[in-house]
């Protein structure tokens, strides 16, 4: 396991539904991060296909013992998935590209924000309270205040996504800023760089490893809330179409659909860490006994 | 044989023999307090274009916080520091390019290749990209890294590593070098190697360079001069080594034995 950035400081998540490795799950300065990660299943393959099969297995005897709208037979949700998976093609897109907008943005805003906390101590100061705060509002009242506020679905979405995602990145940011070793700091300084220069070599490059452990917690916590989002509020979406799905006691869908979901977030997990590897090849592995 | 000098200290600058250049290194009776207690006590010393000193000094005697305020890290609460002709802190930029540290450890970039850690102060200077690459890499393979050009810190041995930051001090072609126990973090056999392939450097080049070291026996082979500390910092002796003495075991030896006995007057004292 590498080691995290400020693993030994930080607080553990708060959602303890999904067990990522520990780095992505423990947020650093006891930034309290709900865990998205689910890639730790990943790492075993064949313990993953275990309990997947285990699962399905459970399903398919607990239909025969109850009622087929309670838990419907594997077939059937395989049948249903198929149809979600043609059918509603545009939903899935419609869903991603949401949270890809709402993770895009709260990453930008909350970059800049943390990279001015950490450059201008009074910016911090006020900041931090600010976004605890924010991160103290339940998702939900979110969402309510985006129904009252906002007559369009899609900015609806967003502005919760955002929201609810601006915190982590611009705490983590500010945190990896004020990481920075002093050592190297004084290294830097010692060539005499222009306060430009010196973000641009030793602040931004040693954030990296925080945006990625970030954004690896950030996107099971984001997806979540588009959905939920979209449940509420919107015609068009995978929250809409399990919304529908409910109303038409279609169980079979709503398994179908929990199955893609599971799928989309081990992928976009997958594709972190893949940029992971890439972006921080400079950190040595380190393992504890 | 040259005989070791001893000179009285401090000297006021008009007391000696008349120079074209004026000093690259002015400390003129300076005060810093660091930690709650005075660490540097009216330190008064000058260092001549081209000159090797180094200071020496026990543990804790200020010398790292003598060698930060000639850097412009920080600045003296009383006295004066010129380097170059200018104030470290204060004349912050106009310094660019001019100064070049090396410090105990490293301080390499982690994320940067040995190239780019190399080049790290061009990049700072505005050097273009190309010619910057151009110029680390010839300072690399000065410095026998050529294979190591496109590895990472944390690939490389700790000798490999230092020798990196000296290619990244160099690069910059400095009028002045300061180096921070650059060799005391090594093991003998690998410091005696950076060290020889830093003096290889230096000399030719005529660059001057102030360094600290609590080793005598390193700051004998390396310097021209040695400025031994007392503690709180100030020049308590100064002692010059002549060429002859360092290329001599034995004169090298009793120039250390000098050293010794100055330190330790000045713990006595």
């Amino acid at each position: 396991m590498r080691s995290s950035p400020a693993s030994n400081r930080g607080a553990g998540a708060s959602d303890a539904a999904a067990s990522g490795p520990a780095r992505a799950r423990v947020a650093s300065g006891g930034v309290r991060l709900p865990a998205g990660s689910v890639l730790g299943t990943l790492r075993g393959w064949r313990e993953t296909l275990l309990v997947v099969a285990a699962l399905l297995a459970t399903l398919q005897l607990g239909s025969l013992v109850v009622p087929k709208y309670i838990l419907p037979d594997v077939p059937a949700i395989a049948q249903a998935a198929r149809e979600v998976l043609v059918s509603d093609a545009r939903d899935i897109a419609a869903t991603l590209l949401r949270l890809t907008e709402g993770v895009a943005a709260a990453f930008a805003l909350g970059s800049l924000l943390g990279v001015a906390m950490g450059a201008v101590p009074a910016v911090a100061r006020y900041a931090r309270p600010l976004l605890n705060i924010m991160m103290a509002v339940p998702a939900l009242n979110w969402i309510l205040f985006a129904i009252l506020w906002f007559g369009s679905a899609e900015v609806r979405v967003f502005f919760v996504v955002v929201v609810i995602s601006l915190p982590f990145y611009a705490l983590n940011v500010y945190e990896g800023i004020r990481g920075v070793p002093a050592d190297l700091v004084e290294a830097v300084e010692a060539f005499r760089p222009t306060r430009t220069q010196a973000i641009r070599i030793l602040l931004l490059p040693h954030t990296v490893p925080y945006i990625i452990m970030t954004t690896r917690s950030v996107l099971g916590y984001a997806i979540r809330i588009t959905i939920f989002a979209e449940l509420i509020g919107t015609a068009i979406g995978i929250g809409a179409r399990l919304n529908a799905a409910q109303s038409q006691f279609r169980i079979d869908a709503v398994f179908a659909w929990t199955a893609v979901l599971v799928v989309i977030n081990f992928v976009l997990q997958a594709a972190v860490e893949r940029l992971d590897r890439r972006l921080l090849r400079w950190r040595p592995e380190q393992a504890l006994r | 044989m040259t005989p070791v000098e001893h000179a009285p200290t401090p000297r006021r600058r008009q007391d000696r023999e008349p120079r074209p250049e004026p000093d690259a290194v002015v400390l003129h009776d300076v005060w810093r307090a660091w930690g709650g207690a005075v660490a540097v006590a009216g330190l008064t010393f000058a260092l001549r274009p081209g000159e090797i000193a180094a200071c020496v000094g026990v543990t804790g005697a200020g010398k790292s916080t003598a060698l930060r305020m000639v850097m412009g890290a920080i600045v003296p609460d009383r006295g004066e520091i010129r380097v170059l002709g200018h104030d470290p802190a204060r004349d912050f930029g106009l310094l660019r390019g001019k100064i070049a540290p090396v410090f105990q450890t490293d301080r390499l970039l982690p994320w940067r290749t040995a190239l780019e850690n190399a080049a790290l102060g061009l990049e700072i200077l505005g050097v273009p990209a190309e010619e910057r690459r151009r110029r680390a890499q010839a300072w690399l393979e000065r410095l026998g890294l050529t294979a190591a050009a496109s590895k990472l810190p944390h690939e490389l041995s700790g000798g490999m590593r230092q020798r990196v930051s000296l290619a990244r001090a160099f690069a910059l072609d400095p009028q002045l070098l300061l180096l921070d126990e650059a060799f005391s973090h090594l093991d003998e056999v690998t410091a005696a190697g950076v060290r020889a392939d830093f003096l290889s450097l230096a000399r030719p080049l005529g660059t001057t360079c102030l360094l600290v070291t609590h080793s005598v026996a390193e700051a004998v082979e390396v310097a021209d001069r040695i400025l031994v500390f007392g503690r709180p910092a100030r020049v308590v002796a100064e002692v010059r080594v002549a060429a002859p003495v360092r290329a001599d075991p034995v004169a090298q030896d009793r120039v250390r034995r000098e050293v010794l006995a100055h330190l330790q007057g000045a713990m006595a004292g």
